[in-house]
């Protein structure tokens, strides 16, 4: 399972995550990304994390009980 | 053979994003980030908006909290400009004389401010790093008059963060319009509108023929190449920026790599993108194909977000009011190439995926 944080005030707007991960991030009305979801086993993440210019999505892998 | 020290040059974000990148990708050798300014890496586009304006400090300008770079054990040395890079020895050499080993070595020295080619008075500014913005900031005091030299999202921001503190402006912009080389003539006027509408005083198809100074040596006007005279208690440049190739070697050198603006005319999503490639490649990790260029800019309410390169020759649709536009640059099959965003933020990411679409289906 990977939580994930966004720190909006390092989006650009630049929506490869939206791409990659739609069912997680979503670019809102503004602009900026947003989550759909906070947690996901679905590894999309990480390549939305690698893709992000901005370096503005931390995944942290959480071990299962 | 896997590396064992990364030296990377340039502790802007394309430095940074390399710097990470290494650690992310589970190296375990020395890496060393080096920055001739005194600070950790931190958020440039700020610099002409919420940093300028006072309604960001300096410890929110920084990309990561400060416990972010020991805990990865990239060393930070900061303050240490690197005055010559020997490829064949594998060493760089730093203003304080120390020599640092590499076994690779990542150039993101970035660029810098172009200047003018004069003995300018005190009281004119550039604006690329945390000092310059601090300096520029004292200036804009309400009732002061700052004349803005070049027409391009650097100024325009300044200029618009500069009338939000009460202070007169003046922009001179040596070209028919600003921005047209990039963005066309007809886009660079409703700019240059907009500025006017928020009672900035826009001179356009001018150049600047001298700055005047005081008994005291500091900037009191600027005369422009038409005859007129600005008042000016402060001015700024913001005529573009060089590349600062200075370390580049003459001829391509294994285990050194450019990445960020030094490596071509770039942008801050690009410069990021370019650090994580060169980490890549380093590492001999597969590198992400190309991305659509991406630059924004904010100025007088309008966020401008520009998705791909438009070119000269491109036709363009423009939809939309003063407020709210799209333009559309198409090549001459009508493919769209470009597209430039004026407070329409959600339609952003839709924009470069289609450009990204379009550029892998040509490459089909």
């Amino acid at each position: 399972m990977y939580e994930i944080v966004i720190d909006r005030s390092l989006c650009s707007g630049f929506g490869a995550c939206a791409e990659l991960a739609p069912e997680i991030f979503e670019v809102d009305g503004g602009g900026l990304v947003s989550l759909r979801l906070g947690t996901s086993d679905n590894p999309a993440v990480l390549d939305a994390a690698a893709a992000c210019p901005m370096g503005a999505i931390e995944i942290i892998e959480e071990q299962a009980a | 053979m896997t590396p064992r020290t990364v030296v990377i040059v340039g502790a802007g974000l394309a430095g940074a994003r390399a710097a990470e990148t290494l650690r992310a990708e589970g190296f375990d050798g020395r890496v060393l980030l080096v920055g001739d300014e005194p600070v950790a890496p931190y958020e440039r586009p700020a610099l002409s908006k919420e940093f300028l304006a006072g309604t960001r400090d300096e410890a929110s300008l920084l990309l990561r909290p400060p416990t972010f770079w020991s805990e990865r054990r990239i060393e930070l040395l900061l303050g240490r400009r690197v005055v010559s890079a020997d490829p064949g020895r594998c060493v760089v050499r730093t203003s304080r004389g120390d020599e640092l080993p590499f076994d690779e070595l990542v150039l993101a020295t970035g660029a810098r401010p172009r200047r003018l080619p004069r003995e300018l008075p005190t009281g004119v500014h550039e604006l690329r790093s945390r000092g310059d913005a601090r300096a520029l900031r004292q200036e804009l005091v309400p009732g002061a008059h700052l004349v803005v030299i070049g027409g391009g999202f650097i100024g325009a921001e300044v200029a618009s963060t500069a009338r939000s503190l009460g202070v007169h402006l003046a922009i001179v912009e040596a070209a028919p319009a600003p921005v047209a080389r990039v963005l066309g003539p007809e886009v660079g006027l409703l700019l240059a509108e907009r500025w006017r509408a928020h009672g900035v005083d826009v001179r356009l198809g001018t150049g600047v023929a001298h700055i005047r100074a005081d008994a005291n040596g500091r900037v009191d006007s600027v005369l422009l190449t038409d005859g007129s005279v600005l008042r000016a208690d402060a001015v700024l440049v913001g005529v573009g920026v060089e590349p600062a190739r200075e370390l580049l070697p003459a001829r391509p050198a294994v285990h050194v790599r450019a990445a960020g603006d030094v490596a071509g005319p770039g942008h801050w999503t690009a410069a990021a993108l370019d650090g994580v490639a060169a980490a890549r490649r380093i590492l001999g990790l597969p590198v992400p194909g190309p991305q659509p260029h991406y630059v924004w800019s904010d100025q007088f309410g309008l966020r401008l977000q520009v998705v791909g390169t438009p070119a000269p020759e491109d036709a363009f649709e423009l939809d939309g009011s003063a407020d709210s536009f799209a333009v559309r640059y198409l090549d001459a099959s009508g493919r769209t190439r470009a597209g430039l965003l004026a407070n329409r933020p959600a339609e952003a990411a839709a924009l470069r995926r289609a450009l990204l679409e379009d550029a892998l289906a040509l490459a089909a």
